[in-house]
């Protein structure tokens, strides 16, 4: 990874990542957040910040794939990977199933968490596409909602699984 | 009672699901403007001191650094939410009152260096002695916080209706039992911030708000504008619960580095800021007394409290009358008295968070009422049934009650959970509880003194007629106001919910409405927004009437198309109609507002707790305590509501989760703890502790029939009713479970485990608070080898 | 909250990484995971002028079994790694299970072993179950290889026995007799906890008849506790209620707990008692005894 040094003696390190499946090159500073990289120089303002401690998961993002709190990953160290955030999650104008079931099974108030929640889920219906209800929890237990009580959410998550895994049968 | 609507009553999809779930709303601390700054404010890192001297000059040579203020340059005069009780600074003159009192504030170019240059800035206080214990504070010793209030005390509240002492006299039995609560803060994810911007002189406000008319109007009050020169407008909220009603030093100070700097300012809270700031939920000690006759009816009651307010006022004063003044809706009896003293600490102020100051004393009535069950050896369900209020009552503090579903909700809990089949049979360790609450559907009064509406709202329909937006003061803050309330438009004038458009929540082009707070806005602003659909809706009937040379009285409109009540078959799309009146005539305009009756009584306090409509709700949770450790485990709850018409069940149910859910983070694991300095020791969602996915219950929500005359098409409120019985549901039924009473709140593993233990030992000994040590994951000392 | 600036280093060897921090004396950090680094940073508890990144140091982030020597744990392996992990699964489960019960799965995909290790919190949860299982833990710096039992790794709150300029490379447990371990902390919430007392067990046992058995206790001493005392009370002996809750007892008073913001130290004391006697009852594979139905690792498996 390059590295230049300004005037003031600060170093900026040229990171290449490769974020919702585009190719990025950004100079950050050693001490950049990733989660920053994403909101304020990338404009990718769907990654929130809620505690910035790794306690609240609203900062959740993919990084080549495992949902992380990108408020605990230095921009550098994000060097050279694939990182999906929300804005990533649909593929086009039309929404992700797993969107979708958010929107109908109404487990979202505020929305708040909803893109931390939305990327745990997805991670987790890719490497287990019919989860039962307690892996479910286990994968957005780390995603804190303060207005749903994750009731909606949790059957939002298992209804997506559902209509997936009928289609797969040829049923739905 | 009509019951075929064509869009209330539905679950239609909310208005901003899908901004939401691809990330496309923007949150305050999302928005960029250009040549934007970013500013955060200084805090006292002191319970109590004198400010002695501000030195900014290592700050300001910071590069970067744009502007730096303190009180000297901001407006002196005193500020608050409640117009009783002004006593708060933008910035701290003489003295700081707690850990995170406002100090200063600093604009710069970045994040980074407003950090840095924060850290630069030095300040020199003397420090004084603090009380961090509202009895204390109320001692004759006890460091005096507000010069202009001797004694500590932020509010006196003695009422009586009836007469006790009469009542005590002439009951079979007569039991006082003392409650504690705890501090609790509303932790919304999304953090508090705010944008300021200045055209000439007119002020821009961008918040994290949820009552865009209240920022306004304080802000204007403070800087000395017409409220026509300050705008105050939210994009999307991430939450509030009550902790968002209040100009905060956010938009106060950003106001004015603002105006100086000349340039668009972004201010915000990080999370232990947002704890140190709180307005969170007040601690109460709570006594009450209790008369019933021989078969549990309840004579009188005397509620005797004491709330640390903190250091300042927020919305307590508010909540110091509605810890009192609620307890009187869910029991009928006529003899009622109620103290209360809301006394000043060093601490975080505390205001106003779901349920409003009554939560914790329902927690306490509701125990209190088990136990007297206990000892006349009365089921708890029987004595509610007992005592359940009817509807078209009046209370004793004179609240009017018109519908009331109450009774009906305890039978149907009852039913659902298996009560009779549960109750005192469960194996050990296994227990069920109940509890009652209800709650007001908007405040009948406003916070300060006005005679304007407490909502108005206006329709405009498009000039083809294919849509209509609705604009609203109403402030969606996550709880679907926004879905609500165009669905009431859309029903009101007939055509679909997929059709509506809303602007709300914009001071300048949404008319007036106090937004959501109490609850209010279904029933409110729900009824301004119903009269401007109706207004639109007569003004199509009489244009179509011309047009299909029909009188205006046979015609209806639905979904959109306008038809002939004796043969739907003659019809004509409200399009067509609305077009032509455009056409014809200009704008096809609805304009509604909405004023509540006068309501309550004329005694000190009577507006607090008046309400067009009170929801009520019943509770039952099972348990599952393990008497080893004192974990509890919630298994199951069950939540019925009266809640008049309802315009989206799955909103609605989705509220009674989220408040459910609150209450249970209450009821078990969250408490706001501080360190003897009275600085915060878990301002963080790590030692703060909300509830995971991993600790929700199974949650059964379901209703009962019921219409409120008050309510456009009979509704209530939702939003925080559910929150009043739950921890009072979680005691009883720990209670049932393991055989101890905890009576103070969390309700956490260690107070019942160490219950457990005082019981095994056959003895009641008086536990010392735990000592707070050190920092989490930071022992404080250790015994080394 | 925001981060000072700092010198970034991602060497790709760990001589490189070794004479790096020796250049900065005691004043730069290795960066695993950073969850702990980050966090530490953000609440102004360190400052390290340098991060020493080990990402692309090879060979530091596999789970392998090497006959002879043991299962070998790369310091860079994941906690979740070590939660998916099918050879731990087989041979030792119970190290999954205690991974599995640490912060949350955004944390788990990031945090190291080797870093949490190096942390050393009182709290951590690996440290109790690795020590049952008499692991021990690979430094390498510049002056060469040093293998130190973990038993003996911790010296305080945050601070473990390793110089400035050496890193943890890999965790070793060595082949043993083991018929089962387990590992319980008991924490206020289901996830995202600190745990307010841990207990991970390791025993040789024919039924309930005791051969060899290791006790450590965490969350409640400076460093994870070896509770030798109550350890010698079972061995050789028959696992009876009565015996486990002598051994609970003798535990309960080995313990050094201090009342902080999460529990008292007479509760603590009292819960190292309770979970001595389960953690015990498991690595034995015997019936709880009037314990709760524990659902995994949650509640309510209902909605509406």
């Amino acid at each position: 990874m390059e590295c230049i040094e300004d005037k003031y003696g600060i170093k900026r390190y040229l990171i290449q990542i490769v974020v919702n499946g585009d190719d990025r090159a950004l100079l950050v500073t050693a001490n950049t957040l990733l989660v920053n990289v994403l909101r304020e120089r990338l404009d990718l303002t769907g990654t929130k910040k809620g505690c910035e401690l790794g306690n609240c998961g609203s900062c959740t993002v993919l990084l080549d794939g495992k949902p992380v709190d990108s408020c605990l990953v230095l921009a550098v160290e994000a060097d050279g990977c694939e990182i999906t955030t929300i804005e990533g999650v649909a593929q086009s104008e039309e929404l992700d199933r797993l969107q979708n079931s958010f929107v109908e099974n109404a487990a979202i108030q505020c929305g708040y968490c909803t893109p931390g929640m939305i990327l745990s889920a997805k991670a987790l219906l890719t490497r287990n596409p019919a989860p039962k209800e307690q892996e479910v929890r286990q994968a957005i237990a780390g995603n804190l909602c303060r207005c749903t009580g994750y009731v909606n959410i949790v059957k939002a998550v298992m209804a997506a699984a559902a209509t997936t895994e009928q289609e797969k049968r040829g049923v739905a | 009672m009509k019951d075929d609507y064509a869009v209330i009553g539905k679950s239609v999809p909310k208005i901003d699901g899908r901004a939401k779930a691809t990330g496309q709303a923007r949150y305050t601390g999302d928005l960029k403007f250009p040549n934007m700054l970013v500013g955060k404010i200084l805090t006292s890192p002191h319970a109590h001191a004198r400010i002695l001297h501000i030195d900014t000059s290592e700050a300001e040579k910071l590069s970067g650094v744009k502007a730096i203020i303190t009180h000297k340059d901001v407006p002196s005069k005193k500020y608050g939410i409640s117009p009783a009780r002004w006593d708060e600074n933008i910035f701290c003159i003489d003295k700081v009152r707690f850990v995170g009192d406002k100090v200063a504030a600093v604009a710069a170019i970045d994040e980074e260096t407003v950090y840095k240059a924060l850290k630069l800035i030095k300040v020199e206080y003397e420090v004084l002695p603090a009380v961090f214990d509202p009895v204390e504070a109320l001692t004759e010793n006890a460091p005096l916080i507000h010069e202009e209030f001797p004694g500590n005390i932020n509010a006196e509240i003695h009422q009586e209706f009836g007469n006790v002492e009469e009542a005590f006299s002439r009951s079979f039995h007569v039991r006082t039992d003392t409650y504690i609560g705890q501090r609790t803060y509303q932790s919304p994810i999304e953090p508090h911030a705010a944008i300021s911007m200045w055209d000439g002189g007119k002020l821009t406000v961008y918040a994290s708000t949820q009552s865009p008319h209240y920022f306004q109007y304080y802000l204007a009050r403070e800087f000395e504008l017409p409220m026509g020169d300050v705008r105050v407008l939210k994009t999307f909220v991430g939450g509030g619960f009550g902790g968002k009603m209040e100009p905060t030093g956010l938009e106060f100070g950003g106001a004015v580095l603002a105006r100086i700097t000349g340039r668009p300012v972004k201010m915000f809270y990080d999370r232990a800021e947002m704890f140190a700031h709180n307005r969170g939920r007040h601690r109460q000690i709570m006594e009450l007394t209790t008369g019933v006759d021989r078969e549990g009816k309840i004579l009188g009651s005397y509620a005797n409290f004491i709330m640390d307010g903190g250091a300042y006022t927020s919305l307590g004063i508010a909540s110091a009358y509605y810890a009192g003044a609620l307890l009187t809706l869910t029991y009928d009896f006529d003899n009622y008295k109620f103290d209360m003293i809301r006394v000043y600490t060093n601490l975080p102020a505390c205001g106003a968070q779901r349920g409003h100051g009554a939560p914790q004393p329902k927690y306490a009535y509701e125990c209190h009422l088990d136990n007297i069950a206990r000892d006349l050896r009365l089921d708890p369900a029987e004595i509610r049934l007992i005592n359940a209020r009817k509807p078209n009552t009046v209370t004793p503090n004179s609240f009017r009650i018109n519908s009331c579903e109450l009774s009906a909700c305890i039978d149907k809990a009852k039913k659902i959970s298996g009560w009779n089949e549960k109750r005192g049979k469960l194996p050990g360790g296994k227990g069920i509880g109940i509890a009652v609450g209800s709650f007001v559907s908007g405040a009948g009064y406003p916070i300060y003194r006005t005679d304007l509406p407490h909502a108005a709202a206006i329709i405009k329909v498009h000039e083809d007629g294919s849509a209509a937006t609705l604009y609203t003061g109403a402030t969606d803050i996550g709880q679907g106001s926004d879905t609500v309330l165009c669905q009431m438009a859309a029903e009101a004038m007939g055509i679909k919910y997929e059709q509506m458009k809303i602007v709300s929540a914009d001071t300048e082009t949404t008319p007036h409405d106090f937004g959501a707070y109490a609850s209010r806005q279904t029933l409110m602003s729900g009824s301004a927004v119903k009269e401007a659909g109706e207004m639109v809706k007569e003004q199509v009937l009489e244009m179509a009437g011309k047009m299909l040379e029909v009188s205006p009285s046979e015609l209806d409109c639905k979904e959109a198309v306008v038809f002939l009540k004796s043969d739907p078959g003659i019809s004509i799309p409200f399009s067509n109609v609305a077009r032509k009146l455009f056409v014809d005539k200009g704008p096809l305009v609805g304009r509604g507002a909405y004023t509540p009756p006068k309501l309550g009584g004329s005694f000190k306090g009577a507006a607090v707790g008046t309400s067009p409509a009170y929801s009520f709700a019943t509770q039952i949770s099972e348990v599952e305590v393990d008497k080893e450790t004192g974990e509890i485990r919630v298994k199951e709850v069950w939540d019925v509501h009266d809640c008049g018409k309802v315009i989206n069940p799955a909103l609605l149910h989705a509220q009674v989760h989220g408040a459910l859910f609150m209450g249970m983070g209450e009821a078990i694991w969250e408490e706001v703890r501080f360190d003897k300095n009275g600085k915060i020791i878990n301002p963080n969602l790590s030692d703060y502790r909300l509830p995971t996915a991993l600790d929700m219950p199974r949650v059964t929500s379901e209703l009962v029939e019921s219409y409120d005359i008050a309510g456009p098409w009979g509704v209530k409120e939702v939003g925080e009713g559910a929150t009043i019985p739950t921890m009072g549901c979680f005691a009883n039924a720990i209670l049932d479970a393991a055989g101890v009473s905890v009576n103070s709140l969390p309700l956490s593993y260690e107070k019942v485990w160490q219950a457990l233990r005082e019981k095994e030992a056959g003895e009641k000994q008086t536990r010392k608070p735990i000592e707070h040590e050190g920092y989490p994951g930071e022992p404080a000392a250790y015994e080394m080898e | 909250m925001y981060i000072p600036d700092f010198d970034y280093h991602a060497p790709s060897s760990i001589e490189e990484a070794c004479a790096i921090l020796a250049s900065y004396g005691s004043d730069a950090k290795v960066l695993a995971g950073g969850t702990d680094v980050l966090s530490r940073m953000k609440n102004e508890l360190i400052a390290p002028k340098a991060l020493v990144s080990i990402k692309n140091i090879p060979d530091m982030a596999s789970i392998t079994y090497v006959p002879g020597k043991g299962v070998v744990i790369g310091a860079r392996v994941t906690h979740n790694d070590l939660v998916n992990s099918e050879l731990l699964q087989q041979k030792y489960p119970s190290i999954p299970e205690a991974a599995h019960t640490m912060a949350n799965n955004q944390i788990r995909n990031r945090g190291t072993i080797g870093g949490n290790l190096v942390n050393a919190l009182p709290s951590a949860d690996l440290p109790p179950i690795l020590i049952a299982l008499d692991a021990s833990i690979t430094l390498l710096g510049r002056h060469g290889k040093g293998i130190v039992p973990l038993e003996d790794f911790f010296i305080g709150p945050n601070r473990a026995a390793i110089e400035p300029d050496r890193i943890l490379t890999e965790i070793t447990i060595p082949d043993q007799p083991t018929t089962g371990s387990a590992y319980f902390k008991f924490g206020l919430r289901q996830s995202g906890a600190i745990a307010v007392v841990g207990v991970g067990v390791s025993v040789v046992a024919s039924g309930a008849h005791v051969e060899q058995v290791r006790i450590v206790l965490g969350a409640v001493g400076p460093v994870p506790i070896r509770a030798k005392k109550a350890e010698q009370l079972l061995i050789g002996n028959l696992a009876t209620e009565a015996a486990l809750e002598e051994v609970g007892r003798a535990a309960a008073a080995e313990c050094r707990p201090i009342s902080d913001i999460r529990a008292s130290q007479e509760y603590r004391r009292d819960m190292v008692r309770v979970f001595t006697k389960r953690a015990l009852r498991k690595a034995l594979h015997m019936q709880p005894a009037g314990e709760p139905v524990k659902i995994e690792g949650g509640n309510g498996d209902g909605m509406h």
